[in-house]
């Protein structure tokens, strides 16, 4: 996989009529209003490699890292043009031939050597189990598991995200699920370097992940984190092989939750709040769950659930998404204001999300900018709602 | 002209001047097939920059093409004869909403939606609604006279225009127009720069009126087996006193075009489908909507269904905004045009369109606001086939003659740009054209501002 020319399928770029609607959508081109910024523009300039001999250069790398890859532009075509093929491809094409950015590049190198993203021993990733009341049941589980927990490199190593895998193991523990972690055998899923065009390079992160999963004994792994999950669910079986993942369901915490509601394992007290649900790319509009988590929160006593101006598959990227923060960071935090403003409009004083990114991202502003709107992780609101048995 | 680079550089900031390949090419189209890179980008962010991009400009006699969000359907944006592209995108300041008057002001760059949206959370409404609102910009719209759905009823963009300012070749700042309801003090420049697509100045700030929002709307969506009979059904609804605020048809291929992209199981063995609300007291809103479900079923409507939520409305209109985006998945390349007749004539002039599209061999879907005869016949083809391209341009000249044989004209709201120059005199007159050269003579001694457009 490594081509120095880059390829350009005149059947992906041919169908864009440049009819503009995505410019309505893109954040990033809402945010900056420059058109080589834009879907409509990145197609253009694909085009015009294939057309017009538009040489690949930084400039041109630049527009294309200067995405959320929040898909809200393929959702939105009307003409079908399939720009999540041709972002991604662009960016295979672009890694490849060496214009990479460099801090893109960096992150990728920090992950292939060290097996998580911000360059720690891996053995920190038990960091967030060290001030639990008790010990994760989890952490030295005997024999086969029912479900493996794949915490995901941010809930294992950024302190302020802790308290989501926290949250989840107490629930699954009072619920009553038998579940295993993987310590220090869990790496990177790799999905910094799927986006940065490298999944090539996360061939063996699939490999080690997946064994260690097998290794509990477990038939399901769940994931907090959306990006892993779709990592896990749909990139794996691309890199090692359609059976890659057989006798291994691989879901996410808003799904063991809502089963868990269904069941009547989580007993959940009245919650006075009126809360929106914001759903992240990776969970929502690229892997097609909404309903999970949404039910999980309807299923809470008195809580009004009440849905912002974009929402399921039109939602709007809380601006954490495609390595933009690591790329560009100064454009990166200028984007989740918008989502705020939709939150308060719709009249809400909470932001549920099931994503440890999305609530970083929207907390971050909502401080940076006093916008007084709570932003919570689905397992947190079950934690804080469950009554003592 | 490295000096004039830094020069405009100076006045909008180093980052606002784009000169690299990439960016000349993000800036050489619009919504059309055509394309022609700019030889640089500047992004103006005030009046005062406007101003002074433009006194360089005709120092030096560069050609300057305003735009918007490039979404224009008429070419009218792309810089064919190089020079600077100025897209007023950053200048995006809603400056005052004034309730009293009942009038808003912004600046040239505010997405015409975000504007409307702003307004209707306090129960206001700004009726102008070309599909693309929420990817246009105002000053774009001002600039082509855009109309919409709601023109029906309500009016185009020209219509809701109270003031302007707008910058000459030269760099001068003129005001136009005001908030007082009457003012005939002087010939109408207001007007005259209305729809002048960048020709003779650059729109930097609108002052638009705004209405209270109608108490109730309903929506219904009626299907016809057959093409001609959904033609006569337009004129009887006109004419029963419903009194739509939209009325809008769509044919077989666009039918399936859009059910090909939203899957909404539009009914693919019909002919056409007209959409159509009415809106005003709770009363006249569901008596209108009576009256136009009886006139189309004694028209030869199989089926007329009546929205019973908000929602559904909404659902049936994001059918009909999606039309146009959702042609590419059928050919290419698409050549839509926005044709006029008086809407008596609406039957005929589909009859026309079909017989033109049978005789060249290529398909051409109808759709658009049928209310107010303004139809959007729209040509699939592919470009690269140069054969094909010819029958495109000999089927859009027949278009247009039987527009104007059926006392209509060549555009009810995209504008001539470069698409329809060849056509002016016909629709015109050569003495109308001599008159509107001199005008633009007049404004713009050096031919600056947007040149090649609108005359040939």
């Amino acid at each position: 996989m490594t081509p120095t020319v880059p390829a350009v399928a005149e059947e992906l770029y041919l169908q864009c009529i440049r009819c503009g609607k995505c410019l309505s959508v893109c954040p990033i081109y809402r945010e900056t209003r420059i058109e080589s910024l834009s879907p409509r523009g990145r197609v253009a300039l694909y085009r015009a490699v294939g057309e017009e001999g538009l040489t690949t250069d930084e400039i041109y790398a630049n527009r294309f890292y200067n995405c959320l890859m929040c898909e809200a532009c393929r959702e939105i075509c009307p003409s079908g043009v399939q720009l999540d093929v041709i972002l991604t491809h662009v960016r295979v094409d672009l890694a490849h031939s060496g214009l990479l950015p460099e801090p893109l590049h960096r992150l990728d190198d920090v992950i292939a050597t060290a097996g998580n993203i911000s360059n720690e021993p891996n053995e920190q990733r038990l960091g967030w189990t060290a001030n639990l009341e008790t010990p994760p049941t989890g952490l030295d589980h005997e024999g086969p598991a029912e479900v493996a927990y794949f915490v995901g490199c941010v809930s294992s190593l950024f302190p302020a995200s802790y308290s989501i895998p926290q949250s989840l193991v107490q629930i699954m523990e009072r619920a009553g699920v038998d579940y295993a972690l993987l310590g220090d055998e869990e790496r990177c899923c790799g999905y910094p370097m799927y986006l940065n065009g490298e999944a090539d390079r996360a061939a063996d992160l699939a490999r080690h992940n997946i064994a260690a999963a097998r290794a509990t004994g477990a038939r399901r792994v769940v994931m907090s984190c959306p990006s892993c999950y779709h990592m896990w669910k749909h990139t794996y079986p691309e890199l090692l092989g359609e059976d890659a993942l057989d006798g291994l369901e691989v879901i996410h915490e808003t799904e063991l939750l809502s089963e868990l509601t269904q069941d009547g394992r989580l007993h959940l007290k009245p919650w006075d709040a009126t809360v929106t649900y914001h759903d992240s790319c990776d969970l929502g509009r690229k892997s097609g769950i909404f309903e999970p988590p949404r039910d999980v929160l309807r299923a809470i006593p008195e809580v009004e659930l009440v849905e912002m101006a974009d929402h399921h598959a039109k939602s709007l990227c809380c601006g954490g998404g495609g390595n933009l923060e690591t790329f560009n960071r100064d454009l990166a935090r200028s984007l989740p204001r918008r989502r705020l403003e939709q939150a308060q409009d719709a009249g809400a004083k909470y932001i549920v999300v099931s994503c440890q990114q999305c609530k970083r991202t929207l907390a971050g502003a909502a401080r940076r900018e006093k916008i007084r709107v709570r932003v919570m992780d689905l397992a947190e609101v079950v934690l804080r709602q469950m009554e003592e048995e | 002209m490295m000096s004039v680079i830094d020069e405009l550089k100076s006045i909008v900031g180093e980052d606002y001047v784009l000169t690299s390949e990439v960016d000349l090419v993000a800036y050489s189209y619009d919504a059309t097939f055509t394309s022609a890179r700019p030889t640089l980008v500047v992004l103006p962010g005030s009046t005062e920059e406007v101003a002074e991009v433009l006194k360089v400009a005709n120092r030096e006699r560069i050609p300057v093409v305003p735009r918007g969000m490039g979404t224009g359907l008429a070419a009218g944006s792309i810089p064919f004869g190089g020079g600077i592209a100025m897209p007023l995108t950053r200048m995006t300041e809603l400056l005052e909403i004034d309730r009293e008057n009942m009038m808003a002001t912004a600046q040239a760059g505010i997405i015409t939606s975000d504007l409307a949206r702003t307004l209707a959370r306090e129960g206001y409404f700004y009726p102008p609604d070309p599909s693309s609102a929420e990817y246009s910009t105002l000053g774009g719209n001002v600039a082509c006279n855009a109309g919409g759905a709601h023109c029906l009823k309500y009016g185009i963009t020209g219509h809701y225009v109270a003031a302007l300012e707008v910058v000459l070749a030269d760099g001068r700042v003129m005001r136009l127009g005001g908030k007082a309801t009457k003012n005939v003090t002087g010939y109408d420049l207001l007007h005259l720069m209305i729809g002048s697509e960048g020709t003779l100045g650059v729109i930097t700030e609108v002052t638009v009126r705004f209405i209270r929002q109608p108490e109730a709307e309903r929506t219904a969506e009626a299907v016809f087996p057959k093409l001609a009979d959904a033609g006569r059904a337009i004129n009887a609804v006109l004419a029963s006193g419903a009194n739509p605020a939209m009325l809008e048809i769509m044919d077989e291929t666009a039918i399936k075009s859009v059910e090909d992209y939203l899957h909404l199981g539009l009914p693919l063995d019909a002919e056409a489908i007209l959409i159509i609300q009415t809106d005003g007291s709770v009363e006249e809103a569901e008596r209108g909507i009576e009256i136009v479900a009886e006139v189309c079923r004694q028209n030869g409507a199989r089926e007329v269904r009546v929205a019973a939520t908000p929602e559904e409305s909404a659902e049936m209109w994001h059918a009909r905004h999606s039309i146009s985006g959702s042609l590419g998945r059928i050919r290419p390349n698409k050549l839509g045009e926005d044709v006029t007749v008086p809407h008596n004539a609406i039957p005929a002039m589909i009859a026309r369109i079909k017989e033109i599209s049978a005789r060249y061999g290529l398909p051409i879907v109808i759709f658009g606001h049928a209310g107010d005869g303004n139809l959007h016949p729209n040509i699939l083809f592919d470009k690269r086939d140069p054969e094909e391209f010819e029958r495109v341009e000999q089927a859009v000249g027949d278009l247009f003659r039987a527009a104007v044989e059926l006392g209509g004209s060549l555009s009810g709201e995209h504008g001539v740009g470069v698409l329809k120059r060849p056509y002016l005199e016909m629709a015109l007159g050569s003495v109308a054209v001599e008159v509107q050269k001199s005008i633009k003579q007049a404004l713009d001694p050096h031919g600056i501002l947007n040149p090649g457009k609108i005359f040939v």
